[in-house]
């Protein structure tokens, strides 16, 4: 079956699995998205390295200091806990500008964001990665094959999209997970619908340097259902590689199965040395956002 | 379709106290909005009806004001009868009261059978810093020969810092040193430093490795290295990292006490701005819950291992993180590093990557390894437990116990080569 490819920016479509690569551009598909956060994860940050000697070998990851990210990592197969259904098989930097530029090249497959028991893995993907003057946002260009088959894929977005619609508003709810790690099933959706905004964010905010991974859903402002989208708006916490910062983010994301994803959002900016007014410099809940 | 509302969202009422509950089966909990006066009105007027037998938890007050009421079964229908009829919105609070009294009962029955013995202390939950130094109480009166716990300082915040000493006599005999939690959000680590200790006192005597090693050596292990930010991200902010000191100058709070040691202190690989995560702090060892270690180190002298423990990204790191040059005995720890997550992952298959820090994640100055290794103890190392990612600081407590388990087979590798590699 031929892939489909797609440079970054493609029509939303599904959530539970892989999505079909629409043509259409801007925002993401759904799986694209978490895809997304995976393979800037997993690429190594793209450093300058003061030694050159450093650069002389070229082991399967990162640009710059290569051996260094790859030490004792091989080609094998990994497993992507940040990521479900995922698994990198291998990956391929290549420095073109060292101080400026840095391109990675990922090979992976996939599977269902939530698997069965027992599932195989389904999609085989590879990925170019481009990050260019030490920016965030890398052009990222992904064909994949053997996803599943668009009407299946359709289906299965319209199940979810109806299962939301009928979830009782959960403004009650703070922090999923909560301090001990635990996500009430019937809250699930929200997470994965709020983790989809959140690797749109992340992937905007990746660089060669800094890296996201979605800590937490810290708070629910907003859930409406009785227009025909739902229409989230919610605050996540991000932690930053690798500054070790949690970064507070407001996401404000319209979702209707079939159309494009609507993502706004605002992040927290970290505070000054002599800052006055919150007394802690980080996971500071956000107060009125003037711009939003 | 109601929403389940957890045991602690119901405000400051506990079930069990209530005295009019006996058999609380299919009890509801209404919350009862009343838009204005006159609503506020209508729910006063079913407050006055003694045959309902309502019980009020959060009494009619002002409009907007939410209400909530217990009802009992046979007043069920009734009642939300009267609410509709007369306009008034609600929802279902609590579907069920006497499963939630069950609940609840349980959970009672577990916080005093936690308190009994390390026997009955539940090892597959997160715990506070009480009940971790009840444990640690616990465990010395059960094994007095074994286990002593020592104080090595207190910290900014006036806390006791304790070690636990595992030792079957001698006199300043080699030791290993574990300790967990000196990044407070880490909760993995704490958690998985109880059930070291408690595994500990379990295979002295049962597993070959594990009596060699303590027949010649003894065994640090200081649970809660930062118990200020422990009991921080308790109480205010799960996600807090750092000490909790103040900064004269700045109204920012906390020093990371993984960027404080002498170690390349000042160097690129640490921030000096108080606000942020990677604040190095005014000067190395500024805080006292690196300096009460740096103490404890230098004073016993004859420390041969030391393992840092943090989470998530699972990896095992060595020397250097504030320098590219190669650590002199590079080698050997890349190699006694790669049969100790090799051992790790052959209990569950958790695949670890492991090299030194600065080439395995990123450049880090004043860490905690780079000066115990510079102090002579060759075998340092630091290990990022799980996940990677996924779930990152907050990993379900399910994982507690495995994630201990497989750690546990790491260590013990690492222990094993300090025992049988003398120096």
């Amino acid at each position: 079956m031929p892939g489909s490819s797609c440079v970054i920016g493609c029509g939303l479509e599904t959530r539970k699995e892989e999505p079909p690569f629409s043509q259409h551009c801007f925002p993401q598909p759904l799986w694209l998205l978490l895809i997304l956060t995976y393979l800037i994860e997993r690429l190594m940050m793209c450093r300058d390295m003061p030694a050159v000697n450093e650069w002389i070998s070229f082991a399967p990851c990162g640009c710059s200091n290569p051996r260094a990210s790859c030490r004792g990592r091989t080609t094998q197969p990994e497993e992507v806990g940040s990521m479900p259904g995922t698994e990198l098989l291998n990956s391929k930097p290549r420095i073109v500008n060292p101080k400026k530029e840095c391109q990675v090249d990922l090979v992976f497959t996939t599977d269902r964001y939530n698997p069965e028991e027992g599932e195989e893995r389904l999609g085989k993907c590879s990925a170019r990665v481009f990050f260019r003057n030490q920016k965030p946002r890398p052009a990222i260009n992904v064909t994949c094959t053997r996803l599943i088959e668009k009407n299946k894929r359709q289906q299965e977005d319209y199940l979810l999209y109806k299962h939301m619609k009928q979830l009782k508003t959960p403004l009650d709810v703070v922090s999923i997970p909560d301090s001990h790690g635990h996500i009430d099933p019937s809250l699930r959706p929200i997470w994965d619908l709020a983790f989809l905004g959140g690797s749109y964010v992340m992937w905007e905010k990746t660089t060669q340097f800094l890296h996201y991974y979605m800590a937490q859903l810290s708070s629910v402002n907003q859930w409406k259902t009785n227009d025909d989208a739902i229409d989230f708006d919610y605050t996540v916490l991000l932690h930053e590689f690798s500054t070790q910062e949690i970064i507070p983010c407001r996401i404000h994301l319209v979702w209707y199965p079939g159309k494009p994803l609507k993502v706004k959002y605002h992040c927290q900016e970290l505070q000054t040395p002599e800052a006055s007014g919150t007394e802690e410099g980080s996971a500071v809940a956000p107060t009125e956002l003037n711009n939003f | 379709m109601a929403l389940r509302v957890p045991l602690t969202h119901v405000r400051g009422k506990t079930l069990l106290g209530s005295p009019a509950v006996r058999k609380a089966s299919q009890h509801q909990v209404l919350r009862i909005s009343a838009a204005d006066e006159a609503q506020v009105q209508k729910v006063k007027e079913l407050e006055d009806l003694e045959h309902l037998q309502l019980d009020f938890w959060r009494g009619p007050g002002q409009p907007g004001s939410p209400i909530d009421v217990r009802v009992p079964f046979p007043s069920i229908q009734a009642v939300k009868a009267f609410l509709e009829a007369h306009g008034l919105g609600y929802t279902i609070m609590i579907e069920d009261v006497q499963s939630l009294l069950d609940e609840e009962q349980e959970q009672m029955f577990a916080f005093q059978a936690r308190s009994r013995s390390t026997d009955t202390f539940n090892y597959a939950t997160y715990h506070t810093l009480e009940e971790i130094y009840g444990f640690m109480d616990l465990l010395v009166a059960e094994h007095p020969q074994l286990v002593s716990k020592l104080q090595i300082g207190n910290t900014y915040e006036g806390r006791p810092i304790y070690v636990l000493k595992f030792s079957t006599g001698g006199n300043n005999r080699p030791a290993i040193w574990i300790d967990t939690g000196i990044h407070s959000r880490e909760w993995v680590t704490q958690a998985s430093g109880v059930w070291f200790a408690k595994k500990i006192t379990q295979d002295y005597g049962q597993d070959l490795t594990l009596t060699a090693i303590l027949d010649s050596m003894d065994i640090f292990l200081e649970i809660v290295t930062n118990p200020d930010g422990f009991a921080f991200t308790h109480s205010k902010n799960r996600m807090w990292r750092k000490t909790r000191s103040l900064t004269p100058g700045s109204s920012c709070v906390g020093v990371d006490p993984n960027r404080n040691w002498d170690a390349g202190f000042g160097m690129p690989g640490a921030s000096s701005n108080p606000c942020t995560d990677t604040y190095r702090g005014k000067f190395a060892n500024s805080e006292v819950e690196v300096k009460s270690i740096v103490d404890f180190v230098k004073s016993h002298g004859n420390i041969k291992a030391f393992v840092s423990i943090h989470s998530y990204s699972q990896l095992l790191l060595y020397p250097y993180g504030y320098k590219a040059e190669p650590a002199p005995n590079r080698d050997e720890l890349d190699q006694l590093a790669k049969s100790a997550v090799t051992a790790l992952a052959s209990l569950y298959g958790t695949k670890f990557k492991y090299g030194s820090i600065i080439k395995t994640i990123y450049q880090a100055s004043g860490s905690t390894i780079d000066w115990t290794y510079s102090q002579g103890i060759k075998y340092s190392f630091t290990f990022e437990l799980r996940d990677t990612g996924r779930y990152g600081f907050l990993l379900p407590a399910s994982q507690i116990v495995p994630t201990a388990q497989e750690t546990w087979l790491a260590l013990r590798t690492i222990m094993e080569y300090t025992l049988n590699h003398p120096y």
